[in-house]
């Protein structure tokens, strides 16, 4: 019986449902491209077809795992909880206008993810090789001087699209730990399936 | 100070290891569905019915049935007495664990 697997199975099982960041993802490099105009993508209609397509399949991915894997309700411990959602939200929102304020030559978009991904995952579920090398090399990226007038909107768009990348790829990798952890617990075969 | 026998006795109820599983992770969240207890433990869709019914007559555990988008749900919780004894539970097998080290240095 291994405590510390079954416990952290449970109290990780709603971060690790990876596959939910491809909706969000998908939308900011969607959001990129059609602010850029680039293509196809200077359509409207091709905008709003994104956003009802990530609508869907945030319903559907939701119902996939609520199908395979079930629900946990997770522990209120409510003040942490908020303070984390409101660090998280600030940092998300006000990194990129900080950063832009003050002029520095990043791409605050991409830094300010960066940092708050790396800060998130490692409160929340501690930081995993794949968190560190994607979300490293956003940051490595977003503090390069490359890209110009940052405040420019084109070095925000392309920001976007590599966040959103970068979103998605975690999400993959998440999903990946997810489906590992649990075929773990089915290898195992170690609970007993006789009745007493 | 040595330990009696009767605080390193081990509570049956929850030392069945199916039941063990269960209660571990009910005691990491608030509440968990029965399909996730599945995946998590490991145990077969009877078996687990069976060790949940034993839980939840002995009062350690609180089953909700209800209905998801017309679909049937099993939601288990804790109740404050399954709190208590799978945290005592687990406090004892780790003194027993202490116990048994020290006997091996010795």
């Amino acid at each position: 019986m291994e405590r510390e697997q079954l416990e952290k199975t449970a109290v990780h099982y709603p971060y690790l449902r990876g596959l939910l960041a491809l909706p969000l993802g998908f939308m900011l490099i969607m959001s990129g491209l059609g602010n850029m105009e680039w293509g196809p993508f200077r359509q409207e209609a091709l905008f709003v077809g994104s956003v009802v397509l990530a609508l869907g399949g945030y319903v559907l991915i939701t119902r996939y795992y609520e199908k395979n894997y079930g629900s946990v309700t997770p522990k209120k411990r409510a003040a942490r909880v908020i303070v984390g959602n409101v660090a998280t939200l600030l940092g998300l929102a006000g990194g990129p206008i900080l950063i832009d304020a003050l002029n520095l030559p990043f791409n605050g978009l991409a830094v300010s993810w960066a940092l708050v991904a790396l800060v998130y995952y490692s409160v929340a579920i501690g930081l995993r090789l794949h968190h560190v090398l994607i979300w490293g090399a956003v940051l490595v990226l977003g503090l390069l001087p490359i890209w110009g007038d940052p405040a420019t909107s084109d070095s925000v768009n392309v920001g976007l699209i590599v966040v959103g990348t970068a979103i998605m790829m975690t999400g993959l990798f998440d999903h990946r730990v997810l489906v590992r952890m649990f075929e773990s617990r089915e290898t195992n075969g170690e609970m007993s399936n006789v009745r007493d | 100070m040595s330990e009696t026998s009767d605080d390193l006795s081990l509570d049956r109820l929850i030392h069945e290891p199916g039941r063990l599983a269960i209660l571990t992770v009910l005691s990491s969240v608030e509440a968990a569905d029965f399909v996730f207890l599945q995946r998590a433990t490991g145990l077969t869709k009877g078996n687990l019915s069976s060790h949940l019914s034993k839980l939840d007559e002995a009062g350690l555990v609180r089953i909700v049935k209800r209905f998801v988008r017309k679909k049937p749900n099993t939601n288990v919780e804790l109740t404050p007495e399954g709190e208590r004894r799978i945290a005592d539970h687990w406090d004892r097998l780790e003194r027993l664990k202490g116990l048994a080290q020290s006997s091996a240095e010795e």
